[in-house]
């Protein structure tokens, strides 16, 4: 409510502010807008298109024919057929949702458990050696996946790990980006409100469940949207250590696009991957907001 | 304006008081625990390979890190990295900054933001199809500019390339530095822009007085994440251009996995270790400068 | 307050969706979680898989075992084999010597076999007609397909019906008449008795045609039904139920056109239909088609085609060969049992096809295929396949072959390697094969991480691999102990890689010559590259990107300076030359006039881009004048085609192909073993067995035999020897004209030592990176195609290059 009318407000001290600026920017915020979602609306669009048209916009670079790539944003003549294809006629498809599911479920799991721990002993507890911690946390948060996975692999290879969905799991549970993400929130939760709750007699455990986890509840959320994103796009480390092509993830699956006949079943497969992580995305967009940041005290 | 120095002096003085040095750590222990097994322990073995031959094991001593320092791929690849460092992540975080305050004062935003926000949640296998019909030399772009007699270029095989590296960087990234930027505004009592204009200060004084101070710990974060984005871009880069992409784009991240392929393990361990090295550095110094300015202005 | 809410609200749906998506996932895995995996039978992963299903504990025992019997007889075709009721073998066949066709009898098992009857002679091949299909009963009698040469000139099919000895009756039956067209398909070849299987629709088609408007249908399979009726199949994929006695139709089963390939069984008294995606069932007494059961639907989808069924018990328990070995299913079973993981021996193999397989009882069966690697001259193969409790279910040595691309002289060696070692399971795994779109670069780096963890295959095809790279680095081990000493190889292909310390790391178990062949106009062999390139337009027509690629290996290696680098004037001389020698690039004439011409050898190995670099990829385009020249890979010789090109030319020749460096052969088929190999002993013994004679005498187009002897029967065309084969091929572009006859015949004994004296005087082993080959043919095609100059392109490569190099 309060908010609300602090907006009204504002707003009628905009409108004597410079009307042609404001219109402006917005036309070159629509532009960028556009721009931005223009990918987006390609993908919808070549997806919903037959192999035969397909082949005739694509074909200068898929099979190396004269002219231009031209797609228009809306299909001649419309089909689902690629949709059908995936849903129906491929068997490999469902088992690469269900593969990325459980990584990214797995994961998250492991992070809302280990991850939210962390971070409330590095926001609110002090121990010898704790700053030198955490810097280690963010340098390994910051190291391409690249130079660790020889070692990883032996360390995997070695746990019996490697070839299993757990050898994707764990590390990724164990990942050290939730940590830094929630631990800026829990770090704006008022020291009074901890000792408020101590002095009523509440335990460690106590203060961990009832106090930071709601009271922090928006940051948890914002880092496993972002975890979601990460673990269900992720792409080097199932090619790395998974062997066996019945356990990748929907993140590899890349029908050879260069296969004309295949093009289309790649847009509707890039689509149906896309879904879910929008969903999530938009959906937790709000406490991405005030969850990431907290920067200061809401009032 | 009081009350909230008074609160962030509150969050910034640790609860010292009456809490056993161990008990913190017990917190981190399990993400600990996992951390040293998936991440820590791989990374001592890269630090000691950074010391050998690559498949025989022979000490040989700093060898390694001379051959890599002399090594011209190797100068390239970090010349490239910093140059795209240095380009996008400044002018991500000032065009997120600045649709950011637009935004926040419509009643649209949130709809515009979720635009903005689309493309993270895009698969990067998508994505690189899509850069490779719009950017090949008979590509979409190409075809546009043949329209306005334009002549194009084979983008992804000259200097454009690391343009449209960059510009694929602020484009999946744009929408999630606004919403940080966003989250970080509302963060801002509105009481304070009311005392200012009481006072008689303009839009822009109101900006550079009160909103950019009062974003400095946002800053911090947004950066860190921007960085640690900045990495990801390597994915399309791959997907797109492949191992040996144009010589302007050729990353940190190329060159570990060519090394890897060819099985140059020392070399690939001496400029990881290096690397980490320069994050410390990196790490270290951004903290330092943040805090001075915090105290300088606190005090 | 509200605004609130909503969100609330909106993330516990969601929250609701993940959680709904998660359980329909874990629902459907049931299911798709195992045919998933099942997909891929050619890998190693399902057999792995299948070994621990059989051997649960650690050596569970029990394995069929497989022998090719040698008959004493050669069969020239096999038609039918059954084990008749009163336990004796019964093929019926003819012979491979001259061609008759009868019966033989085997009263031990299939160990030996004696004639039973001749065809009688109004049955056996002459001017009035031919009998091509026939089948036999479980009681001995037989039921045989005749095509009757009409008057006109026009086919008739006619059913004759055997009795136990061979004494012929004719069964009036009548083959409904069927339109032909649409129903014949576009074959290309006809041969008169080559290939054992052959279909002749072409001769129908000619025939049809001659008759004018006339109308025939042929019989395209038989079946007996029980014992007293016949299965027939026509052209248009009917199926008529008759009876032997009356020849009076019982009942006609159609298909619509989704079941267009199929193969029809009899099994008891219900008819089997098998096509590549289902199984259909159907009572023969009714004609009514039945539901299948959900288990064997599902086992047959996942088995692949059934090449060859038997049944046993009154058609309830069914055995059917595909591709991924034998299996099993007892109907109203819950299993389709995979009794022979194909892997492991003959069946598995790309040459091999099952004709007939013959139940003798449960744990012994005989299957009889076409397989040109097999010892029979025919290619006609009979195996025996026995039951042996005490072998274990899975040899106890499993060694690792890894290439990136498909390999069949590999997979043909395992089969036969595992026939002789039977302790010995070779899982071979071809990287870049699968349907995944893994590129090459991913692949290495699996590879990379692998060999590292000491989980590396311990045999590798480095085909795509940075040989030198991995030389250099002690992946691969000195070899130099391995390799025969003694001659009988081309010693300068052999020790391609051989080092200044005198080890051998890798080396090449075969080769291929870059060739070309022209008009004297065109081309003149021995050539220098400058005064063949100088002919402007002389290359015109072909794929740029091909040109360069097949120019690459003949130039690539002259451009390496002392110091690794690359020569910069050189590359760019190179660029200049071809773009010369291509001419303009006219897109719309590229892309009518490549006709996909068939290769001499149906089967050409790798991946679709390696065959289009093959030599015998363009003999048609420059047979029919749409190249000027013919170049690229030669890998296995066909000297009918080669001599007919060089006729149409009429003063046409052939040679090494012209290039900057001289002298060039193409390695192929580089093999290395692991120096982290588990299993070093049995990588030695396979990898000298794959130097062995009998193993390089296999070719199906991989190159070269580097061991002279194979080489010399892999070029000598001995299979044509003594006979007549002429064949007219036509290409398959819309001109129907292009048509062109050669016959297939052995080899002249100079062209055999032409071709093994350019065998020895090559000693230069073309540059094998794919790093600077991607980067020249990248920038190559596009040189040609005139979008950038030769500088430019020199230019680009060298930048691309020179980070390569300098990592």
């Amino acid at each position: 409510m309060m908010e609300k009318s602090v907006r009204r407000k504002e707003k009628e001290r905009m409108r004597h502010g410079a009307k042609i600026s404001k219109a402006v920017l917005w036309g070159s915020l629509g532009i960028l807008g556009f721009l931005t979602l223009y990918p987006v609306f390609f993908l919808l669009a070549s997806s919903l298109m037959g192999n035969d048209e397909l082949a005739k916009y694509l074909g200068p670079v898929i099979a190396g024919k004269e002219g231009f790539v031209d797609v228009p944003l809306l299909p001649q003549y419309p089909t689902l057929r690629h949709y059908v294809e995936i849903f129906l006629d491929s068997p490999e498809f469902f088992v690469m949702f269900w593969n990325s599911t459980k990584i990214t479920v797995g994961v998250l799991a492991g992070q809302l458990v280990v991850g939210t721990m962390a971070a409330w002993g590095f926001a609110k507890h002090d121990f010898p050696g704790k700053k030198g911690c955490f810097l280690i946390y963010m340098i390994l948060m910051l190291m391409p996946f690249q130079v660790l996975m020889l070692s990883d692999y032996l360390v995997l290879d070695r746990l019996k790990l490697t070839d299993s969905l757990w050898g994707i799991i764990l590390p990724g549970a164990f990942s050290t980006f939730p940590v830094f993400i929630m631990y800026r929130f829990f770090t704006e939760i008022p020291d009074s409100l901890i000792e408020s709750a101590k002095l009523d007699g509440a335990r460690e455990w106590q203060l961990f469940v009832y106090l930071a986890l709601p009271v922090g509840s928006s940051g948890v959320i914002a880092s496993l949207v972002l975890g979601f994103l990460e673990y269900w796009s992720l792409i080097e480390q199932p090619m790395t250590f998974l062997k066996d092509k019945s356990l990748y993830p929907l993140s590899i699956f890349l029908p050879d696009i260069t296969n004309v006949g295949k093009s289309g079943m790649t847009f509707a497969a890039s689509v149906v991957t896309f879904l879910p992580a929008v969903l999530v995305f938009l959906g937790g967009q709000d406490y991405l907001e005030q969850g990431i940041m907290a920067g200061a005290v809401k009032e | 304006m009081k009350k909230t120095y008074q609160l962030i002096k509150a969050r910034r003085s640790k609860i010292t008081a009456s809490r056993k040095s161990f008990q913190g750590f017990l917190w981190i222990l399990p993400s600990f625990l996992g951390v040293m097994a998936f991440y820590l322990l791989p990374y001592a073995d890269v630090v000691r390979r950074s010391f050998f031959g690559a498949v025989d094991n022979q000490c040989k001593g700093l060898e390694n890190y001379r051959t890599v320092l002399e090594n011209t791929a190797f100068l390239l690849a970090v010349k490239n990295t910093l140059r795209f460092t240095l380009c996008c992540i400044p002018a991500l975080i000032l065009t997120a900054l600045l649709c950011a305050v637009i935004i926040y004062r419509s009643k649209y935003g949130g709809v515009i933001k979720s635009a903005f926000l689309i493309p993270m949640a895009l698969p990067a296998v998508s994505v690189a199809l899509m850069w490779r019909l719009l950017f090949h030399s008979q590509g979409m772009v190409n075809h546009w500019l043949s329209r306005f007699s334009a002549s194009g270029t084979d983008w992804m095989n000259d200097e454009s390339a690391f343009w449209i590296l960059v510009g694929s960087y602020l484009w999946k990234n744009l929408g999630y530095d606004i919403v940080l930027w966003m989250a970080g505004l509302s963060g801002i009592s509105e009481n304070i822009y009311e005392a200012a204009r009481v006072d008689g200060a303009g839009e822009w004084q109101c900006f550079f007085k009160i909103t950019l101070p009062n974003l400095r710990s946002s800053f911090y974060t947004i950066t860190v994440l921007s960085f640690l984005n900045s990495f990801k871009v390597f994915r399309e880069a791959y997907l797109v251009a492949g191992d040996y992409p144009h010589e302007s784009i050729y990353m940190m991240q190329h060159l570990f996995n060519n090394w890897f392929r060819s099985f140059s393990f020392d070399k690939m361990a001496a400029a990881a270790v290096l690397e980490s090295l320069v994050l410390l550095l990196l790490i270290l110094l951004f903290q330092r400068a943040l805090e001075r300015r915090n105290d300088g202005k606190e005090c | 307050m509200n605004h609130k809410r909503i969100k609330q609200i909106t993330a516990i749906l969601l929250l609701a969706f993940l959680i709904c998506a998660t359980l329909a996932g874990c629902g459907k895995e049931g299911q798709e979680g195992t045919s998933g995996a099942a997909g891929q039978n050619t890998n190693g992963t399902k057999t792995e898989a299948i070994n621990t299903e059989n051997g649960g504990k650690e050596s569970a025992m029990g394995r069929f075992l497989e022998e090719e019997i040698d008959t004493g007889i050669v069969f020239g075709t096999i038609y039918d084999m059954k084990k008749l009721e009163d336990g004796t073998l019964r093929i019926i066949g003819s012979n491979g010597d001259d061609g008759s066709k009868g019966a033989w009898d085997s009263k031990d098992q299939g160990a030996s076999w004696e004639k039973a009857y001749d065809f009688p002679t109004e049955l056996q091949d002459s001017d009035q007609g031919y009998s091509d299909r026939a089948a036999l009963s479980s009681d001995g009698q037989a039921v045989c397909a005749y095509n009757q040469i009409q008057k006109g000139g026009g086919i008739l099919a006619v059913l004759y019906l055997l009795d136990q000895n061979g004494k012929a009756s004719r069964i009036p039956f009548e083959l409904p008449s069927v339109n032909t067209e649409g129903a014949m398909s576009n074959s290309f070849e006809v041969t008169a008795e080559d290939l054992p299987d052959e279909e002749p629709e072409n001769q129908a088609e000619e025939d049809s045609q001659e008759m004018g408007a006339s109308i025939s249908n042929l019989i395209m399979d038989i079946q007996f039904l029980g014992n007293d009726q016949v299965l027939a199949k026509d052209i248009s994929d009917n199926v008529y139920q008759i009876s032997t006695a009356d020849g009076s139709l019982r009942q006609t089963y159609q298909f619509d056109g989704s079941m267009e390939s199929h193969q029809v069984y009899a099994a008891g008294k219900k008819i089997l239909v098998f096509s590549n995606k289902e199984v259909l069932l159907f009572d023969s007494e009714t004609g009514q088609q039945i539901s299948t059961e959900e288990t064997l639907q599902k086992g047959a989808a996942e088995s692949g085609f059934f090449q060859a069924v038997d049944t046993i018990n009154q058609g309830e328990s069914v055995y059917g060969v595909a591709r991924g070995g034998l299996y099993h299913y007892k109907f109203g079973g819950s299993v389709m049992e995979q009794l022979i993981d194909g892997s492991m021996n003959s069946m598995g193999a790309p040459s091999f096809y099952p004709i007939v397989m013959a139940m003798l009882d449960e744990q012994n069966f005989l299957v009889a295929a076409n397989d040109e690697n097999s010892d029979s001259p025919t290619g006609i193969a009979l195996l025996k396949y026995t039951y042996s409790a005490d072998t274990p279910a899975k040899p106890d040595k499993e060694l690792k072959v890894y290439s990136l691309y498909d390999n069949r002289e590999m997979r043909q060696s395992i089969t036969r390697f595992q026939k002789d070692h039977t302790d010995v399971y070779v899982n071979y795994q071809a990287a870049m094969s699968e349907e995944n779109a893994v590129n090459v670069s991913d692949a290495l780096k699996t590879l990379t991480t692998e060999i590292m963890a000491g989980k590396g295959p311990d045999l590798l095809i480095l085909d795509g691999m940075p040989v030198e790279t991995y030389i250099e680095k002690g992946i691969l081990k000195d070899l130099s102990s391995m390799i025969s000493k003694e001659g009988g190889y081309f010693e300068n292909i052999l020790h391609a890689y051989q080092n200044q310390q005198g080890q051998i790391c890798a080396a090449p178990a075969r080769f291929m010559l870059p060739m070309a062949q022209g008009g004297s106009a065109d081309y003149k062999p021995g050539e220098a590259f400058d005064s063949f390139t100088s002919r402007k337009g002389v290359l015109a027509g072909m794929e740029p990107k091909y040109v360069i690629e097949k120019f690459w290996y003949t130039c690539g290696a002259a451009w390496q300076k002392e110091d690794k680098t690359l020569d910069v004037a050189k590359i760019t001389e190179f660029l200049t030359s071809l773009k010369n020698a291509y001419g303009e690039y006219d897109a719309n004439a590229n892309q009518q006039g490549m006709s996909v011409s068939f290769t001499s050898d149906g089967n050409t190995g790798n991946t679709e881009e390696i065959k289009k670099i093959l030599f015998s990829y363009g003999d048609f385009d420059l047979a029919f004048g749409r190249t000027k020249v013919n170049i690229g890979l030669f890998a296995k010789m066909d000297y009918g085609m080669l001599s007919a090109v060089n006729n149409k030319l009429k003063d046409g020749s052939y040679g090494l192909m012209p290039g900057q460096a001289e002298n060039v052969f193409v390695p192929s088929m580089i093999l290395g073993i692991s120096s982290k190999s588990n299993q070093p002993e049995t990588a030695e013994q396979f990898l000298r067995y794959l130097f062995s004679h009998e193993s390089q005498k296999i070719s199906q187009s991989g190159g070269l035999p580097v061991e002279k002897e194979a080489f010399r029967s892999v070029i000598d065309g001995h299979q044509y020897q003594g006979k007549e084969n002429l064949v007219c091929v036509g290409g398959s572009g819309d001109d129907i004209d292009e048509i062109l006859d050669y016959a297939m015949v052995s080899t002249p004994e100079e062209e055999i030592k032409k071709l093994t004296d350019l065998a020895e005087s090559v000693d230069t082993p073309a540059l094998r990176d794919d790093v600077i080959k991607d980067a020249v043919s990248e920038q190559g095609e596009k040189v040609l195609k005139g979008e950038i100059t030769p500088e430019e392109a020199a230019d680009a490569i060298m930048q691309k290059v020179n980070i390569y190099l300098a990592e």
